[in-house]
Formats: structure tokens, C-alpha cells, sequence
């Protein structure tokens, strides 16, 4: 399959790339890999909308990038997070932890 | 910065690269861990592929997030700028007039260049039409006009060339329409002469090979549509009525398309061939043809030039100096190109200098804006991005200059069109265009580049707490003040180079002005006029006609001489050049003997024109066909022919056959063809004895000429209706002359003049911006005792510096242009002194004004206010 089990919301993945790489640099398959490694299979993400992303937050300078050897001995583009993407990432986590604790807390007086 | 240059082709290209080799990298990687888990390669590569979706929609999603990025940017960039301008309104405002009139001027002079030289002309195909000369050395002058025989072979072997026409010109040839003289344009034309130019006719049908040429009374003649119109009412009407052209009848067979002109409007077109032009000496046909499709320039030209020389070699009286095929624009517009484009220099300097001044007037600007900068720069900006904002400021500057430089454009292409002259080839086709705009866009990037790249670069390398510590005096002044100084040295020296030039060209011009024509023009009406005849008793009408005319005019209130004179000044009527064999002497073999212009008149042209007459006597009434021929020289021709010896009663003759004829008298040399020219010998018959045709009449007036004109017409149209007549004044035929002299003077001095006004304005945006850095400074020293002279002193000197800089750097460019200029200079040498004094003197004034202002402002600083004031 090559559809995301599920819809990730808009935004969310910037915020997914941040964090994969707040742990080391990687290239575009490696974070793909991890993301998808480390939410067991719950999200996949599709070339179209990664490759995209990396460049807009190179472009945001929240992403400096390199070319260097990969673990496989071939070139690669590695991503790294940079100060200002550590901040944003940061501030992204902080507001997603109160909005979903907000929406988890509206779902449960709800039950 | 880097976004900047995002859309520029290397910077995108490595983009692309990298995007590329990333998502490859992506791809084999999946493919490998896809064989890891047991798929075959081809298996796997087909699961990969699906999974990817199609690679091209991955790069477009991520080529988008490049430019929606850089736009985004762009368009805060433009917004700040817009916000940034208008704040500092009075700068804007300066410098966006100084660009407007910049790019105006450019864009004005680059649309007159462009119709006139650059667009194609306007017919099908205008890029295979081209035109062939032969030059030729039978009289001792040059022409680009062909023989028919020459035609003819050409045509025959060829073969770079579809097609081939021959026209020759009458300009003002007489015609009877409808019972009434009247001029018109006439060109004599070969069958194929409209199919070169791919013309479909307005009614009826256009001329073709098997037209009758000559005398036959089938004769046809198709007319233009404007004539058709003016005479006829319409296109169709004209259609199959009959008039006389030079005593013939033809029958109008078809009228021409509306906008159809070669090389200029005619009225007539009738049909002509080589055939009746037998002798290979008379070159009288202005050749086109149209190139096979796939031929080149080149090619035809080596053709046609080996043809020529394999005919000078079998003919050889005919004397070639070579043939020749060029671009039919070529030959149409190759008169003007150097004014043209001398006066493209001479605005795109103007350019350059307004360039200066507005970087200096930014890095004015970004010196007092080093704070902002630099609180910018403080809060994360980078390097890069405080240039791309300034950047941005001048684009925006320059955009807006751009689209009032286009309006300013516009008016002024108005006015050049009107002040242009005469004879400027396809000046009514100038406009402002595409190309045009596209230039006006081209030249104000590349301005922006220029005057604002080096300010922002300037600014950009300033350090941060240097700046916010000293609040803006230091850091960028220090160094920007190395860089205005270049600015406004290079300023004035282009202005001088300017000044120089146009000193030059005026230097010439009023040589040319000025120069003594040997006759004077004032009060002299002329009148052209054409008496057909085509047979003996005709030419006998002819003579009488124009004595008795001659007689009635002199009788005429308010004139106080007349008479007549074959061949017009100023080119309107190329003269005859002719060779004579002196009696008593060995004759010499035809193209040998000794050449003269010829010229015929009637009797007192001399006094008409105040030329005095240094030996023996005019013609007159006596000189009647009957008695024995006689002749006046000019004093070159006495010169020449005679030396010291008296030319008084020597006799010659011009063909072999002709009779003797005296000398009777020696007049003094006129300029009459060509002011800018030596005054050529030449050699008077009187046209009472039956030489030369038609007579243009000379009326030398006691009042205003021009009061007369309606007498003058009056008088010879009742004498004979059906002779056209045309009046002007010879002092606008003589303009006329000057009309490219005057009309690169006027240009070249007024882009001259805006140049030294912006040196000035540099000059002085410079010191008071000094002044103003050093006001502190020069308040201690007034304190101290330093005079306010003192102060002045230090201010003009500083100002003086800069100029003699610029003076001398100027003075070597503009040494170095003035050779350029060579070929436009009258009897004025390029290194012409008075030229430069004359532009060190105006820049000097110049220079001077921009200086005076900041000095006294220097001076009148009060210290104590100054002091207390930091």
C-alpha cells in the first residue's frame, strides 16, 4: 500500500519531520523509514508530500541539509535540524500537546 | 541574495540536480530493501515505480514550494519597500525623476533606433529583398545605380536570385491629369518590379513582364492610392482613365496597395525595361531583387561581386570599381546609422550618469538608515537578506521610473518625430512597441543593478554594534565616502566626455552654418518647374516660354532679379558631371580628359544670386541658338584648365561633335551642390542657346520672398497651365542641408546639458552629505578660530578634487570618443581645443554651483549649536 493508513493533518507532518530529526540527521528514506518504523506501520508517507516538505523547511532555515555518505557508501542528502527548527519544534509540540490534551478532554466529558 | 538568484539559470539548474539525485537515491534505496526482502529486481523497480507515483509530480510539488517561497519573500520585500520609499518621498522623488528621464530618453532614442534600423521593413519576406550597386568611375564620381545591359546580364547568370527589378526615379515628374499640370512621383519600373515586394494591388492589376514599355500607345501605368484618391476619388475609379505623363498618354491599369512604398510613397509606376537602355555607360537604375529562399546574404553577395568583376573585365569602358549586393534596409537606412547610433551612446551615457547619481543618492540614503540596518541585522537578518531588501527598494525605485520613463518615452519620440528630418527613413514607423518596452524593462534592471548593487553591498558589510554604537555617523559614511567620491568622479567624467562631443558637433555645425556659400540665400524664391517638350519645336516653345516668364517676373513689383538655373542645390537634381576637350590641345581618349560639373542658366544668375562675375561678362539676351556657342567657368575651372593663364576667349567643347564654344566670362565659386563640400569646378552654358531642359526660376525680392509666392505661381500658370510648378524658398532649401547636422546637435547638446546638470547634482549631494558628516568638526575648528573662509576652503577644496579627477579621467575618454565622431565633423578637427575648453568650462560652472551651496552651509554652521547638539 502506498496511501498513509491514515490522513495525516496538514502541518503534522512538518512536525513528524522535525521530530525524527531532533534524534539525528537522515536523508529523505531514512526519515521516511523511521516514521514509518517508529509508528509501526500506523504512518506512511508518500515521496510527493515529504520531498516537498523537506525543501519548504530548508527554505524556512528550520532544515539546513548536506550532501555526505550514506550507510549504504553512496551520496546522500542528510537533513539537520537547525537552532531556529529546534525552537519551532519546540513550540509545535508544545501546542500540540495542549490542543490534544484539550480535545481529549472535550471527548471525555462527551462519554 | 541566494533567492535572488534562485531563478537564474545556474542556481536553478543545481537545484534541479540535487533535487534529482535525491529522489534517484530514495529510489534505489527502496528497490534494494525491497530485494532484501526477497522480490526479484524487476519485480521490485515495478513496486517501487507504482509506489512513487510519478516522479515528475514529486519534483513539480517540490520545484513549487522554491517559488511560492521566493515569491512570498518578494512580495513582503515589495511591500517594505514601498513603505520605505514613501517615507523618504523627497529622495524618491529625486532619484525616480532622474531614472524616468534616463530611461525615457533611452527608451525615446531606442524606438527612433529601432523602427529605423532594426525592425524589418515592412513587406512579405523583407529579409530575402535585397539591392545591388555598381559602383563607377566614368565621370570621376561614384554611383550606386546600374546600366541597363549590366541589369541584364546579372539577371542571366545569378542565380542566388529569384527574382530581379529595376526602378529608376523622378521625383516631381510633370503629368496632365484631368486638363491640369501637375507633379508627380514617377518611378520607371521593370515588369517585376511589385512582385519583389510581394504587392497584391488596391484595384485593377499591377504591372507585369509583357507591359508595353516605350512609346506604344497601349502603354499602361498603375498610380499609388493616394494619388488615385486625391485625383479620382477613389481606388476604383481611377481604374481605366488615361493621363498624360511627360507628354504621354497611359492608361491607368491598376492602383497599388495603401501602405506600398519603395523606397518612398510614389504616385506612378510605369512600366520600364532594359531593352531601351542599350549603352552599358548610363547608369540610371536602382536594382532590387529577392534572395531564393535558403540563400544567404553572404553567398549572393560573393556571387554577385565575381559576376561584376567578370563583367568590368569583359567591358572594360565601362570602368567598374566593383558590384555589390547588400540588404535592401542596408541601403535604405545606411545614411543615418551613425547619427543614430551616436546618438544612442550619447543618451546611454546620459544613463550611466543618472546610475551614479542614484547610487549615490541610495548610499546617502543607507547612511542615514545604518540604524535600521543595522537593529536588522541585530535581530537575525542575514547578510544576504538585508541586501535582497535593499535590492528590492531599488527595483521597486526603478519600476516605477520605468513606467514614467516609458510615459516621458512616448512624449518624447513625439517630439523627436517632429524635430527630425526631413528625409528620415521610416520615421513614421516609429512607436513604442513591444521590443520597445521590452528594452525600456531590460535597461531599467540593468540600472537597477548597476546603481543599486554596490550601496547595498556597501551597507550590508557593516558591523552590527560599530553601528548601533555610533548611531549611524561612522560605519557606513567611512566607507561609503571612498566609493561616492568614484561615483561622482566617474559622473563628471562622462559628463565631460558628453560636453566634449557635443562641443564638437556644434563646433562643426556652426562651421557648416556659417560657411560662405559664394552666393547669398536670403530673399530668393525658387521655383521648380517643367516644361515638357519632346520634340524640336517644343524645346524652341521651352526657350521662349521661360524669357518671356523671365521678363514678366522682372517687371514684377518687388523683384529685383530673375532668372533660371538648370540643376538645383542640395541634391535635389544630381548635376551632370562632364569632360571637355580644349581646342588647341591634344585631345585626350574618352575618360581621360579633364571633368567639370555642368550647369545651365539664363541670363543674370549671377546678379540674381550675388555671385560677382571676376572676369568678362554673363549671358545674356544676345546668347540666342543662332549665334556662336558660348560658356562661363568658375574660377576652379579656370584653375584647372587654364592655371595662370586667362580662360578669356580659350574655347572647348564636351563631345567630340559638338561646336567650339568660347569662354565669354569667369564667375566666383559657389558651394551650390553641397555646403560641406568644396566648391567643385564647373562649367555655365546658357540655356538661350538651347542647352539643358527645364529651367527652375531664381527671383531675387526687395520684400518678404515668401509675399510673392502667390504672384509668382500666378504669373506662370497663366502663362502656360499645364507647366507644374513648385515653390519654395531657397533659405529652406538650404536648412534642409543642415537638417542632420542640426538635428544630432540639438540631441547630443541637450543629452549634454542633463549630464552636466546631474554632475552637478552628484557634486553637490556629495559635499553637503560632508559636510553634513563633518559638521562636529568644523564646528571645533570655527570654535577654535578657524574663519568662515577657511571653512569654504576646506569645503570647495574637497569638491575641487573630485572634479579635477573626473576632469582629467574625462578628458582622456573623451579623446577617445572624438574619433568616433570623425566622420560627422565639418572642417573641425576631433581634437578641436575650443571643444574641450568649452566642456571643462560648463562642467566647471557645473561643478561649481553643486559646490557653493554645501560650502556656505559649512560656513554658516554656528558651533555652539552644533556642539550642543551631539
Amino acid at each position: 500500500m502506498t496511501s498513509p493508513r491514515f490522513p495525516i493533518p496538514q502541518g503534522t507532518l512538518d512536525m513528524l519531520i522535525l521530530q525524527i530529526l531532533s534524534l539525528e540527521p537522515a536523508h529523505g528514506y531514512g526519515i521516511a523509514q523511521r516514521l514509518q518504523q517508529i509508528s509501526r506501520d500506523r504512518v506512511q508517507v508518500n515521496q510527493g508530500s515529504l520531498y516537498p516538505a523537506l525543501h519548504r523547511l530548508e527554505q524556512k532555515r528550520w532544515l539546513k541539509a548536506e550532501w555526505r555518505e550514506s550507510e549504504t557508501g553512496r551520496e546522500a542528502k542528510f537533513y539537520a535540524l537547525t537552532p531556529a527548527g529546534r525552537r519551532q519544534l519546540a513550540a509545535e509540540k508544545a501546542s500540540w500537546n495542549t490542543l490534544t490534551d484539550a480535545v481529549r478532554l472535550i471527548f471525555n466529558e462527551g462519554e | 541574495m541566494a533567492k535572488l538568484l534562485n531563478l537564474l539559470g545556474w542556481r536553478r539548474r543545481r537545484l534541479e540536480d540535487d533535487l534529482d539525485r535525491e529522489l534517484r537515491y530514495h529510489f534505489d534505496r527502496r528497490v534494494r530493501d525491497m530485494m532484501d526482502a526477497g522480490l526479484s529486481e524487476p519485480e521490485a523497480r515495478r513496486q517501487v515505480a507504482i509506489e512513487f507515483g510519478g516522479v515528475a509530480q514529486v519534483r513539480e510539488n517540490v520545484r513549487d514550494t522554491w517559488i511560492w517561497r521566493w515569491l512570498d519573500v518578494f512580495a513582503r520585500d515589495i511591500r517594505y519597500s514601498l513603505r520605505s520609499l514613501s517615507r523618504s518621498w523627497g529622495f524618491s522623488l529625486g532619484a525616480g525623476a532622474v531614472l524616468a528621464l534616463a530611461i525615457g530618453a533611452n527608451t525615446a532614442i531606442f524606438s527612433v533606433v529601432n523602427a529605423v534600423l532594426l525592425r524589418p521593413l515592412a513587406y512579405q519576406d523583407a529579409a530575402r529583398i535585397v539591392a545591388l550597386e555598381a559602383s563607377w568611375t566614368n565621370t570621376g564620381r561614384t554611383s550606386r545605380e546600374m546600366s541597363g545591359p549590366d541589369f541584364l546580364d546579372v539577371q542571366a547568370q545569378a542565380k542566388s536570385l529569384e527574382v530581379m527589378a529595376h526602378s529608376a526615379g523622378e521625383d516631381e515628374l510633370a503629368t496632365v491629369v484631368e486638363g491640369r499640370g501637375e507633379f508627380a512621383n514617377a518611378r520607371w519600373v521593370s515588369g517585376d518590379f511589385f512582385s519583389v515586394f510581394s504587392q497584391r494591388p488596391a484595384a485593377g492589376r499591377l504591372l507585369a513582364p509583357t507591359d508595353r514599355v516605350g512609346d506604344d500607345p497601349t502603354s499602361v501605368v498603375v498610380v499609388g492610392h493616394h494619388w488615385a484618391q486625391t485625383y479620382f476619388g477613389s481606388s476604383e475609379a481611377a481604374v481605366g482613365k488615361s493621363i498624360l505623363v511627360y507628354g504621354r498618354a497611359l492608361q491607368i491599369v491598376g492602383v497599388a496597395s495603401p501602405g506600398f512604398r519603395y523606397p518612398e510613397a510614389a504616385d506612378l509606376w510605369v512600366p520600364d525595361g532594359p531593352t531601351n537602355r542599350a549603352n552599358r555607360g548610363r547608369h540610371d537604375l536602382l536594382v532590387v531583387g529577392k534572395l531564393k529562399p535558403g540563400v544567404d546574404l553572404a553567398s549572393a553577395q560573393t556571387e554577385v561581386r565575381t559576376i561584376g568583376a567578370r563583367l568590368a573585365q569583359e567591358h572594360p569602358e565601362n570602368r567598374f570599381e566593383a558590384m555589390n549586393l547588400l540588404s535592401l534596409q542596408g541601403r535604405l537606412t545606411g545614411h543615418v546609422q551613425t547619427t543614430l547610433w551616436v546618438l544612442m551612446g550619447a543618451v546611454g551615457v546620459v544613463l550611466l550618469i543618472a546610475c551614479a547619481n542614484v547610487a549615490n543618492l541610495l548610499l546617502a540614503r543607507s547612511s542615514a538608515r545604518t540604524r535600521e540596518i543595522a537593529l536588522r541585522a541585530a535581530l537575525g537578518a542575514g547578510r544576504g537578506r538585508v541586501v535582497r531588501q535593499l535590492l528590492t527598494e531599488s527595483l521597486v525605485l526603478g519600476g516605477l521610473s520605468a513606467v514614467a520613463g516609458i510615459f516621458l518615452a512616448a512624449l518624447l519620440v513625439w517630439g523627436l518625430v517632429a524635430m527630425s528630418p526631413p528625409n528620415l527613413p521610416r520615421i513614421d514607423e516609429v512607436r513604442i512597441d513591444l521590443p520597445v518596452l521590452a528594452f525600456a524593462l531590460g535597461l531599467t534592471l540593468l540600472s537597477v543593478v548597476a546603481f543599486g548593487l554596490l550601496p547595498a553591498m556597501n551597507v550590508s558589510r557593516l558591523g552590527v554594534s560599530d553601528a548601533l554604537k555610533h548611531g549611524g555617523s561612522k560605519g557606513v559614511a567611512a566607507r561609503g565616502r571612498g566609493l561616492r567620491s568614484t561615483l561622482v568622479v566617474t559622473e563628471v567624467a562622462l559628463s565631460v566626455v558628453l560636453l566634449a562631443a557635443s562641443g564638437l558637433l556644434l563646433r562643426s555645425f556652426q562651421v557648416l552654418h556659417h560657411v560662405d556659400l559664394g552666393f547669398t540665400t536670403e530673399r530668393v524664391l525658387v521655383a521648380y518647374s517643367q516644361f515638357v517638350a519632346t520634340n524640336d519645336e517644343n524645346r524652341r516653345k521651352r526657350i521662349v516660354f521661360y524669357r518671356d516668364l523671365l521678363e514678366r517676373l522682372r517687371a514684377t513689383p518687388g523683384v529685383r532679379a530673375a532668372s533660371g538655373v538648370a540643376f538645383l542645390p542640395m541634391g535635389r537634381e544630381l548635376r551632370p558631371a562632364v569632360e571637355y576637350s580644349i581646342h588647341g590641345r591634344p585631345e585626350q581618349p574618352a575618360g581621360e580628359r579633364q571633368k567639370s560639373e555642368l550647369q545651365v542658366i539664363a541670363p543674370d544668375y549671377f546678379r540674381t544670386l550675388d555671385i560677382p562675375i571676376r572676369l568678362g561678362r554673363d549671358f545674356n539676351d544676345g546668347d540666342t541658338p543662332d549665334r556662336p556657342k558660348v560658356a562661363i567657368v568658375n574660377e576652379t575651372f579656370a584653375r584647372m584648365a587654364f592655371g595662370a593663364e586667362s580662360p578669356l576667349g580659350q574655347r572647348i567643347r564636351i563631345r567630340p561633335t559638338d561646336p567650339w564654344m568660347e569662354i565669354v566670362g569667369v564667375a566666383a565659386d559657389t558651394r551650390w551642390r553641397d555646403p560641406s563640400a568644396p566648391p567643385p569646378s564647373e562649367l555655365f552654358l546658357a540655356s538661350l542657346q538651347g542647352a539643358g531642359g527645364s529651367l527652375s526660376i531664381l527671383v531675387r525680392t526687395t520684400v518678404d520672398e515668401r509675399s510673392l509666392a502667390g504672384t509668382f505661381r500666378a504669373v506662370m500658370r497663366e502663362m502656360n497651365p499645364s507647366v507644374p510648378v513648385e515653390i519654395e524658398t531657397m533659405d529652406d532649401l538650404f536648412a534642409g542641408a543642415l537638417a542632420y547636422p542640426r538635428f544630432r546637435t540639438q540631441l547630443v547638446g541637450g543629452f549634454a546639458a542633463v549630464a552636466a546638470m546631474l554632475a552637478a547634482v552628484g557634486i553637490f549631494s556629495v559635499l553637503a552629505y560632508l559636510v553634513g558628516q563633518r559638521t562636529r568638526e568644523l564646528a571645533v575648528r570655527r570654535a577654535v578660530g578657524a574663519q568662515a573662509v577657511d571653512v569654504v576652503r576646506l569645503i570647495a577644496g574637497q569638491g575641487a578634487q573630485l572634479i579635477g579627477i573626473g576632469l582629467v579621467v574625462g578628458l582622456a575618454g573623451a579623446l577617445a570618443v572624438a574619433r568616433l565622431l570623425e566622420g560627422l565633423l565639418y572642417e573641425i578637427s576631433p581634437w578641436d581645443v575650443s571643444s574641450y575648453v568649452g566642456a571643462i568650462v560648463v562642467l566647471a560652472i557645473a561643478a561649481a554651483v553643486g559646490t557653493v551651496l554645501p560650502a556656505i552651509r559649512a560656513a554658516t554652521i554656528d558651533p555652539l549649536v552644533a556642539l550642543r547638539h551631539e
